[in-house]
């Protein structure tokens, strides 16, 4: 039998709810644990809700049993009511009265902002972060628990919640070191629906101090160019980097930032640079921005790695930009590699397709892309398309693009994706086949082309056009 | 017949024409290569980038030309240019180069082969240079021969005079106008050795892309004429003349009136009088000689006196009262100080103030040109041995450049070709003279046995020219072998001579080849945009402060910031940063210019309204003083005032900015003047705390700056690049309780205000 949405009536029972929240500047990592029994025999989905605002912010989430390593099915069945309702078929029906911990991990996006909103150059910088008190289920939960962890001891201020008698009769929150613990709370009904939260949710503010950059990636556009041709795989990511930090108050001042980076205190909101893991076995790297090459970047390359192997190896670029970016400020710019195909492509035999993966993007350490446009260039001539993200794609459609030698263009996939952070650099599979009268278009146009000028030279020099022949 | 070496004598006549055509092809090709290679110096060692000033503009229009087309282009209205009054950019550029770039563009992707259009721009002066040489062959070979042709085309290939010019990334109207140059003499050499109207027509052509395409298209217009004049006047008037020089009149004429920028100045202005006064000449001569044909030469000569001295006042007397009318242009300042190096210092201080514009230091003739100067009077004087219409136009050619490359460096350019072939012709005879086997015979037999050698393209020529001038090829020389040993037969014997003349040539030529990559790779080859400095490794360090600042800018600044800055960095902000600006490098507005340079030049108080009238968001300095940067806008400060002098003479005084001892001098002794200055202020501020209470030396001129700093109260300090040169201020914005800034900053900062009196109500009992 199945659960459905709205008997959120005790079929099943939350013994307890732990939910951890590892506050960032961009990113927030929140696990919950669900401790769950179950109240019927044979249960075999689990329903998690996501309050309307935490569904906006959540970029990424995976639940799991916990101890083991697959991740477990989830099939979202849409907003109602306020509340954001998610499935999950658990690996086994529980039988009746047996528990089992459910860990949902979950990536939240633009859930903090920058408090004070300006900051001057020798300020520090501290953030904001709001979020609701309760984590809504469908059941009846008996406890529940919130740690939210800062990445440092000072936390300016958090908001302590009112009229939560009917949970706790301790403390309804209490701080210990960068930690503060919201709960245990005790006995909550069934909270997906609107009368709980309209009667007890309510968003609780931690003011924080954060001592690193806040990166956020307002538009990335990659395009990957697979050449069979040069046996090559070509990745350009056109990047529009932001400091979401505090925006500078007043004005830059070199001196003083040559000051901060001579004795090795610079400004906590300052990025100085991007260390980026890129693919191991990669050549020709460029780094450039609309006005040129930009020299202030190390890279340090190693070999390639074999398809199969563990890749445990990666190229590490040590990117600067022209200038540092102090809170508020932009750098775009566009990096791009060639990297062997064979580390990414394989041909099956069986289907006679080639398949290629290709990462979704290369992570960008705790940063967040708002929006990113991947463009997967194939092979001119390339036929029965197919293409599987890792996850849902915003939009996906197909095109031609046209570059060099070609005669007809090449196949296109389009896909946009939105928020992502570095859990999802995961790889895009698409397989195509490419028959031998594709591949062999190329030398054959070039023939052509140069065999038709020679031809065009060889009867014009034999044309004799002079009205007085000699 | 004795040779000095054996020759073979089984070639047929085809076999030895097919090689030597073959070899010039090759030749060719590998001059082009040649060419092209040593111009990316810049691109190895830096990038492929637009280098120095007015690059940026000409790519920044050639990118709107490939974006939205030439229709958009004609008519491009660019408003962030001299903001607020902004440029017709469409009626204002010659707009050749950028045509070219865009034909190409479209040609490249049209072929699906989508090259970014950068990359056109910077490979652009390269693949020009392969055609200049190319031209040049052709031009040379109507002089004397094909080797003395593709002599010519190597030297002008490589020759430095005009790789600093041309190299990758120098994508200026030159960078097209030589081969054009060059083209069209060709064609009108063509044309008058042949009375060919095709040739003619082809030499207005190029003419006519050669107006669109550079402002030194003047120099052809005079010198065609000037050759048809001189050619005249030596009573070599020929039918040939007068097609070839109506047919490159007339259509050269109409045609370069479609250029906007040149518009109606071919028939109003005095530089182009020239060509119509001699077209004119021509139509009389050309009747004159039709009557002569027709009357006794007793009558003929009377009415000859009668018409020339009727038509000679008449047409001068006309061209007076036309110009004193106005409806003729006078002549321009410019051209003026190509008579007077010091007129335009004078009298417009802004062509004064360009650094090319300057007249040529004499070690710059051998920088640019090394052996071929040597060669090229040698070269001249051969001309005169043969003296043919054509060798008339490169005498002329040689004494014009001569004179007008002495005056103006940048006219260097114009010099190079002419120096290129004369020397080519020089070289070419010398080599004639030398490889050639034939030895005199004690009998009286002309030596012309000559058969092809080695040099195959330079044997085939050989022969003819032996043959034309049998007693003496390359006379010049054999006739001082002949005055040195007098009992003997004029000419070379053994081989020993010929290998010690032989092998000092070719030691000259390397050296040469050695000279040009020298002086291409350490002096021409830097974008000017970027610096190159060595790390203690040795590894090249590259200091980016400009596009850092530029980038800044655009990244970080609203789209309709105003900038101000000197006019030398205009083209460079709306190239890289995308800003408005206030002047640029078009320097078509004096007075703009003026007032930028009186707003640096005075003291923030006068400097302020007229930044707040101008929109003016952010300034822009250079500042050298940190790295030894000597190009900085300190060094350019006595421009500036100069330029503000000659619009306000009352307010900005030059000697105001010297010491009383007439010293420029920026530490502590510096004038008042100097000291508020806003460029001073700008350039200096905060300086002196970096060095942490040390002693604060300007590196470029070796000053020490005072502890105390300038301060700004109507300024901010925006952003300061890695290196200190470039460093922006932003304009604050209106106190909003109506003081002040001045004071409105004392207040904020805390200090009392001065009273110099006590306030009384009363007036004081006396």
């Amino acid at each position: 039998m199945r659960w459905c949405a709205v008997s959120v009536s005790l079929l099943s029972f939350i013994l307890a709810t732990g939910q951890g929240r590892l506050l960032g500047g961009s990113l927030v990592q929140v696990t919950t644990t669900y401790a769950v029994k179950a109240l019927q025999a044979n249960a075999k989905v689990y329903t998690i809700a996501l309050g309307d605002a935490e569904k906006q912010t959540t970029s990424w989430f995976e639940a799991k049993v916990k101890g083991q390593p697959t991740a477990l099915p989830a099939v979202d069945r849409g907003s109602a009511n306020g509340v954001h309702l998610i499935d999950i078929t658990l690996p086994k029906a529980l039988a009746l009265n047996a528990s089992l911990n459910i860990v949902l991990d979950a990536i939240h996006t633009h859930a903090t902002y920058p408090w004070p909103e300006t900051a001057s150059q020798q300020d520090e910088q501290a953030l904001k972060y709001k979020t609701d008190l309760f984590v809504l289920s469908p059941y009846h939960t008996a406890v529940q628990r919130t740690k939210i962890r800062s990445p440092s001891p000072t936390i300016h201020s958090y908001t302590t919640p009112q009229k939560v008698d009917a949970f706790t009769l301790d403390a309804p929150v209490t701080k210990t070191g960068a930690t503060v613990t919201y709960g245990p709370y005790n006995n909550i009904a069934p909270s997906a629906n609107n009368k709980f939260i309209s009667e007890h949710q309510q968003s609780v503010v931690l003011h924080f101090n954060y001592e690193y950059p806040v990166l956020e990636v307002p538009i990335l556009k990659r395009s990957a160019e697979i050449s069979h041709w040069g046996a090559n795989l070509n990745i350009q990511d056109e990047i529009n980097l932001h400091n979401a930090g505090p925006a500078l108050k007043g004005h830059f001042s070199r001196l003083e930032h040559q000051t901060q980076s001579f004795y090795k205190r610079s400004a906590p909101h300052v990025i100085p640079g991007l260390t980026l893991h890129l693919p191991a076995g990669i050549r020709n790297t460029y780094f450039y921005d609309l006005v040129g090459n930009v020299s202030t970047s190390r890279l340090r390359t190693t070999p390639s790695v074999p398809k199969n192997a563990q890749a445990n190896q990666y190229s590490v670029l040590e990117l600067k930009p022209r200038y540092p970016i102090m809170g508020g400020w932009n750098y775009s710019f566009t990096l791009g590699w060639d990297s062997p195909l064979a580390d990414s492509a394989s041909f099956d035999k069986t289907t006679g397709k080639y398949i290629v993966q290709i990462p979704v993007l290369t992570s960008i350490p705790a940063a967040v892309v708002n929006e990113a446009e991947i463009t997967i260039v194939l092979p001119e001539g390339a036929t029965d398309v197919d293409f599987a993200t890792p996850f849902p794609a915003v939009s996906s459609f197909t095109s031609t693009h046209i570059t060099y030698l070609d005669t007809v263009g090449r196949p296109t996939i389009n896909l946009v994706f939105k928020n992502l952070t570095e859990r999802h650099a995961q790889p895009i599979f698409v397989s195509y086949r490419v028959p031998l009268s594709a591949h062999l278009k190329k030398p054959i146009a070039v023939a052509v082309a140069f065999f038709s000028v020679f031809a065009f030279t060889l009867i014009a020099r034999r044309i004799d056009l002079r009205i007085h022949k000699k | 017949m004795p040779t000095a070496f054996p020759l073979p004598s089984d070639l047929s006549p085809a076999t030895v024409t097919n090689t030597a055509s073959l070899l010039r092809i090759v030749a060719l090709a590998l001059i082009s290569g040649a060419a092209i290679a040593s111009r990316l110096f810049a691109v190895i060692n830096f990038e492929s980038i637009i280098h120095e000033f007015d690059p940026w503009f000409n790519y920044r229009a050639t990118r709107v030309l490939a974006a939205k087309g030439f229709y958009e282009f004609w008519n491009w209205f660019d408003p962030t240019a001299w903001y607020p009054l902004g440029r017709v950019v469409g009626g204002t550029v010659y707009p050749g180069l950028m045509a070219t770039s865009g034909v190409i563009y479209n040609f490249l992707h049209a072929l699906n082969l989508p090259v970014d259009i950068r990359n056109i721009c910077v490979m652009l002066a390269p693949g020009f240079s392969a055609l200049t040489a190319w031209a040049t062959y052709m031009f040379t070979k109507e002089m004397k021969d094909e080797s003395a042709g593709l002599l010519a085309a190597a030297f002008i290939g490589i020759v430095p005079g005009y790789i600093s010019r041309s190299v990758a990334g120098s994508y200026d109207n030159e960078a097209i106008a030589i081969f054009l140059l060059m083209f069209t003499f060709y064609c009108w050499i063509k044309a008058l050795k042949l009375g060919s109207a095709l040739f003619g027509t082809l030499a207005a052509v190029f003419y006519f892309y050669m107006v669109a395409a550079w402002g030194g298209y003047v120099f052809i217009t005079n010198m065609i004429p000037l050759h048809g004049l001189v050619l005249i006047l030596m009573g070599r008037f020929t039918s040939r003349l007068y097609v070839a020089y109506s047919s490159w009149y007339v259509i050269g004429t109409l045609s370069s009136m479609q250029v906007p920028f040149v518009g109606f100045q071919p028939v109003s202005t005095s530089e182009h009088m020239a060509a119509l006064g001699v077209f004119g000449l021509l139509q009389i001569v050309a009747f004159v000689q039709l009557v002569r044909s027709h009357v006794s030469s007793k009558q003929f000569q009377d009415l000859l006196f009668v018409v020339l001295v009727t038509a000679g006042l008449v047409g001068f007397a006309a061209f007076i009262g036309l110009t004193y009318k106005g409806a003729i242009a006078p002549w321009t300042g410019r051209f003026y100080s190509l008579w007077d190096t010091g007129y335009a210092k004078k009298h417009i201080p802004i062509i004064a103030s360009v650094s090319e514009h300057q007249p040529t230091a004499w070690p710059s003739f051998f920088m640019d040109l090394q052996f071929l100067i040597f060669l090229f009077p040698a070269g001249v004087i051969l001309c005169f041995h043969q003296l043919r219409d054509e060798h008339v136009f490169v005498i002329i050619y040689a004494v014009m450049a001569s004179y007008f490359a002495g005056v103006m460096v940048r006219l260097m350019l114009t010099l190079t070709p002419v120096v290129c072939v004369a020397s080519a012709v020089a070289f070419s005879t010398l080599l004639d003279t030398y490889v050639d086997a034939a030895e005199p015979d004690d009998a009286e037999a002309p030596a012309d046995s000559a058969t092809p050698s080695e040099s195959g393209a330079a044997a085939k020529k050989t022969k003819k020219a032996a043959a034309a001038t049998p007693s003496s090829s390359g006379s010049a020389l054999s006739d001082l072998v002949a005055a040195a040993v007098p009992n003997k037969k004029k000419g070379i014997y053994g081989l020993d001579t010929r290998f010690a003349i032989i092998v000092n040539a070719i030691g000259m030529l390397a050296f040469f080849v050695f000279h040009c990559t020298w002086a291409t790779s350490s002096a021409y080859s830097s974008p000017s945009v970027v610096l190159a400095s060595q790390n203690p490794d040795g590894s090249q360090h590259i200091i980016d402060d400009f596009r850092e600042a530029y980038y800044w800018l655009r990244q970080n600044t609203p789209e309709t910031a105003v900038v101000m800055s000197w006019w030398d960095y205009g083209y460079q902000i709306a190239g890289m940063a995308d800003r408005p600006t206030l002047v640029d490098n078009n320097t078509w507005n004096n007075t703009h210019i003026a007032t930028v340079g009186k707003a640096m030049s005075s003291s923030e108080e006068v400097a302020y309204p007229i930044l707040r009238k101008h929109d003016v968001d952010y300034v822009l300095v250079i500042f050298g003083g940190l790295l030894g940067y000597s190009g900085d806008d300190i060094n350019k400060f006595l421009w500036m005032v100069r330029i503000a002098q000659g619009v306000w003479p009352e307010e900005i005084q030059e000697p105001n900015y010297f010491t009383p001892q007439g010293e420029y001098r920026v530490d502590e002794h510096a004038s008042p003047a100097m000291k508020n200055s806003l460029m001073y202020k700008m350039s200096y501020y905060r300086f002196s705390e970096l060095f942490g209470g040390g002693p604060s030396t300007d590196r470029v001129r070796n000053q020490q700056i005072p502890k105390v700093g300038p301060t700004l109260d109507y300024l901010d300090e925006a952003y300061t690049t890695d290196n200190w040169i470039v460093r922006i201020y932003q304009v604050r914005s209106e106190d909003l309780l109506g003081r002040d800034l001045k004071s409105a900053n004392a207040f904020a900062q805390g200090k009392k205000r001065k009273r110099s009196k006590p306030m009384s109500r009363r007036r004081p009992i006396v």
